[in-house]
């Protein structure tokens, strides 16, 4: 591990150089990026990685640009891929843990980003498309970008005949998002979740790990409302913990 | 905690506990189950002990964060024991009074009490109907008990069972008491769990597995859940005497993601078992090895299924297989493996501490013991009841659920999940166990029981579980991949108004061949919801299909919201409330909802005021509207 840890003083030496401009903080990401890629991988593979790397580096600069400085796309990149390698070792590199390893993944970067399920791959010695099909078959791994808020409104057997069509036709009316998608500022996320099992209060919406029974018009523009004023005092990103 | 390295040792142990317990001494319990979490009892339990500190009672009073009591309908409950005081739906304000009143003047707040139809109040937990007419045996230790404190559940003689497997019986013995008591799988199928087991002993093939299925997917149901959350001891003992019975060393307990609480629960119960030497190597001091692992489900519902279930634990993609032979010859791994669900698993302790006989003196000729359902939908009383086999749907519904709110008439009452059916009002004097329901076109499933009254589309239901199922369908075989889709296609038709004369026909001749042909369970029973609802309500699909109405006003294309000029009393309740700005106020002071921007939420109903009931649906849509929309 200790040339790891090489790689993550050199990342605080990428931090202090903010001011560069983006081709040159890339590239300087990619230099760190490489070391540290170059740990579990032979020569060969490491060019080719190192070139989708940066590839996706550009993409995920482009992408997350409005909300982030461009300039820390690359930086989290690394942070995602040591928090990767640190969930691996948590699970002994065990190949069977793959499932816990992505819902680790999952829980604390709030989406599994193809840079991870790389990762992943070569870390672990299982092909790419074994471990893509399993991120993607399973309902709580998402492939996508999450919002930093996420609300849910559970369709289970008991909150339908309640009236759930109604709160999510409601709700994705107000925010102006269907279920599944994410506003195009990354503020919330809609899902539909089957029970959350508290039938009582049906039907009923989660947001940010708060319950509302079949909340009227006034409270979800009222919360709506508050996502806004939070992302605009920039409180939210970093993506707000979920309650577990 | 020094380890405990023998029977006597455990009962020791259990004689210090309870010595150190003043029975008489007041004991407020919180319930912190999920139900309650979302009414906050966080906030409640907080407010306790911070009151209680306030008032300088910490010596008076113990405070416990028990798990789930089941009357989910009345959260945040709380009982104070020795008295069993019931307080329902308390909110952190009526802490203070609680404490002044109850815990210092020893006096009762009436308001917070249970009140029964006639304006009775009843005080004691167990007088209140909805537990009265139950039979908590596996869910009754829930509410004394703080699942995160292992000493609770030994105190309530806890581990007896385990003890009693390994130093007075014999792996046979334990077995042929379980076949003996007929337990059957609570999981859904009902298959002999003793016969399950011996075919894993048996079988060729080492190590052996045990696994506890707790990927209770059904929408609608949650009393694994709780079980684990409330009681995670009682299930850990079921697993332990099982593997001993089997001669497993390793064990798995699959618990979905979406269930926070009672992974904790479980990691936290696990932890305190290996601590005090009831889990890990040398059990009690009977030389018996015994390790237990959670894996976590990621969220698929066909992940449940046996073969799937075990695919997910080897770190695969969790889609069945076909099973010619059983998982309990070649399973996990391709080793012997037998699986229960957590409620089987939790059966055992009890058939072992009181023998089989005990455990068959409950229930019917075939099913035996009790089960636990999750009484939820358009019910009065929503929460989690524990009944023996062979009560009648109509006391389940009526003596323990409170019928329907709202004088609202009853229609149908859908039991097992996905898998099951629907009865309609003339079957609810059907004895619920294993066969009667299978018998009458549903099954017993896990233990979903979802009632609906008149203003539930039996069409849209069916249309629902179908929806539900072709998205969780893993897609490996034809029949249940196209199957299922098609069959969505139909009924989306239908309850769209675009329902041709030959649906329903084809609807079931569609199910017939699902049900032959599909891998696994869920496209077997796939079907189940579409048939029962053509059965009994035939008529439903009739409406929709030949006269684009819907009976029950649920269907959106089907119908019309519309405030009656005659009824409307102009305050603007609707107006305030429609998310698209759709109504609007008339000349003549009342207010009218313009067509084609409603989206049908039907909020505008649900909030007319109840003497006015303005709002009203019209099925099939008038003429004028639809054409509206068209052009």
């Amino acid at each position: 591990m200790e040339k790891m840890m090489y790689g993550s003083e050199k990342l605080l030496e990428g931090e202090k150089t903010a001011s560069l401009n983006k081709q040159d903080v890339l590239l300087k990401g990619l230099e760190i990026l490489g070391e540290y890629y170059s740990l579990g991988l032979e020569r060969q593979d490491f060019l080719d990685d190192l070139r989708y790397l940066e590839v996706e580096a550009e993409y995920y600069a482009e992408k997350l640009g409005h909300i982030k400085k461009k300039e820390k796309a690359i930086l989290d990149i690394v942070n995602d891929l040591r928090l990767v390698d640190d969930i691996i070792q948590k699970y002994n590199y065990k190949k069977n843990a793959l499932i816990q390893i992505l819902l680790d993944i999952q829980m604390q970067v709030h989406w599994i980003p193809g840079h991870a399920l790389r990762w992943l791959s070569t870390r672990l010695n299982i092909p790419l498309t074994r471990i893509y099909s399993i991120a993607n078959f399973y309902e709580a791994l998402s492939l996508e970008p999450r919002g930093a808020h996420l609300i849910q409104i559970c369709t289970g057997t008991a909150c339908h005949v309640r009236g759930a069509a109604g709160l999510v036709d409601r709700v994705s009316c107000i925010l102006g998002v269907e279920p599944g998608q994410t506003d195009s500022e990354q503020l919330f996320t809609l899902e539909t979740v089957h029970c959350l099992g508290c039938c009582a209060l049906g039907p009923v919406m989660v947001v940010d790990g708060q319950y509302y029974s079949n909340p009227s018009t006034k409270q979800i523009q009222g919360i709506a409302a508050s996502c806004k004023v939070s992302r605009e005092k920039g409180e939210d990103y970093a993506q707000v913990e979920f309650s577990r | 905690m020094p380890r405990l390295n023998s029977a006597a040792d455990l009962e020791r142990f259990r004689k210090d506990t309870l010595a150190k317990r003043d029975p008489n001494k007041l004991c407020v319990t919180v319930c912190s189950g999920t139900g309650c979490h979302a009414y906050g009892c966080e906030g409640v339990a907080e407010a306790f002990v911070n009151e209680i500190k306030s008032k300088n009672l910490q010596a008076k009073v113990d405070i416990r964060k028990t798990g789930c009591h089941g009357f989910c309908e009345r959260g945040t409950v709380v009982v104070i024991f020795p008295e069993e005081i019931c307080y329902l739906h308390v909110k952190p304000d009526d802490v203070s009074e609680i404490v002044q009143k109850t815990l210092i003047e020893n006096k009762i707040v009436d308001r917070l009490l249970y009140e029964d139809a006639d304006g009775q109040k009843v005080v004691r937990e167990g007088e209140i109907p909805f537990y009265k007419h139950q039979n908590r045996i596996i869910f009754g230790n829930n509410r004394f008990i703080d699942p995160k404190n292992i000493d609770d559940y030994i105190a309530l003689g806890g581990y007896a069972a385990l003890s009693k497997a390994l130093f007075q019986m014999t792996p046979k013995q334990v077995l042929n008491e379980v076949k003996e008591a007929n337990l059957r799988g609570r999981g859904g199928g009902g298959f002999p769990a003793g016969r399950k087991w011996e075919t894993t002993r048996n079988a060729a093939g080492e190590p052996k597995y045990v696994i506890v299925n707790a990927d209770e997917g059904d929408p609608g149901a949650y009393m694994d859940r709780s079980l684990l959350e409330g009681n995670p001891h009682s299930v850990l003992e079921g697993l332990l005497i099982g593997a001993y019975a089997i001669g497993s060393h390793e064990g798995y307990i699959y618990v979905r993601q979406e269930y926070p609480l009672a992974l904790q629960n479980t990691e936290i119960a696990i932890e305190k078992a290996k601590e005090y030497g009831l889990l890990g190597k040398n059990i009690l001091g009977s030389g018996f090895d015994f390790d237990v692992f959670i894996h976590r489900g990621a969220g698929a519902f066909v992940s449940g299924e046996s073969s799937a279930l075990m695919s997910a634990i080897e770190g695969q993609v969790g889609e069945p297989r076909p099973k010619y032979i059983h998982t309990s010859v070649k399973g996990l791994w391709n080793k012997p493996t037998c699986l229960n669900n957590v409620e089987t698993w939790a059966n055992v302790p009890f058939i072992i501490n009181k023998g089989a006989d005990w455990f068959k003196g409950i229930g019917t000729e075939n099913s035996k013991g009790t089960k636990i359902f999750s009484l939820v939908g358009k019910i009065n009383n929503t929460g989690l009841v524990e009944v023996p086999m062979g009560i009648t749907l109509r006391e389940i519904i009526y003596d323990i659920g409170g019928g329907i709110p709202n004088g609202k008439r009853f229609k149908s009452v859908q039991t097992g999940g996905p898998s099951g059916g629907i009865l309609p009002e003339s079957m609810l004097d059907l004895p619920v166990d294993f066969d009667e329901l299978t018998k009458a076109g549903s099954m017993m499933g896990s233990g979903g029981m979802i009632v609906m009254d008149e203003n539930t589309c039996m069409v849209d239901t069916a249309r629902y579980y179908i929806d539900f199922l072709a998205h969780e369908s893993c897609g490996k075989c034809v029949p249940c991949r196209e199957g299922l889709r098609q069959m969505l296609i139909i009924l989306n038709n239908i309850t769209t108004g675009k329902g041709k004369e030959g649906d329903i026909e084809l609807l079931e001749e569609l199910s017939e061949f699902i049900q032959e042909a599909a891998l696994c369970a869920l496209g077997k029973t796939a079907s189940n919801p579409v048939l029962s609802t053509i059965r009994h309500f035939k008529n439903e699909y009739e409406a929709h299909i030949k006269e684009n109405r819907c009976p029950a006003g649920v269907c959106k294309e089907l119908i019309s919201y519309y405030i009656n000029e005659d009824d409307c009393i102009g305050c603007g309740l609707c107006a305030k409330n429609c998310p698209t700005n759709a109504i609007s106020k008339s000349k003549d002071k009342i207010y009218v909802i313009e067509q084609d921007s409603c989206i049908k939420c039907g909020m505008c109903a649900k909030v007319c005021p109840e003497k006015a009931k303005a709002v009203v649906v019209i099925s099939p849509r008038p003429v004028s509207d639809t054409a509206q929309v068209t052009t």
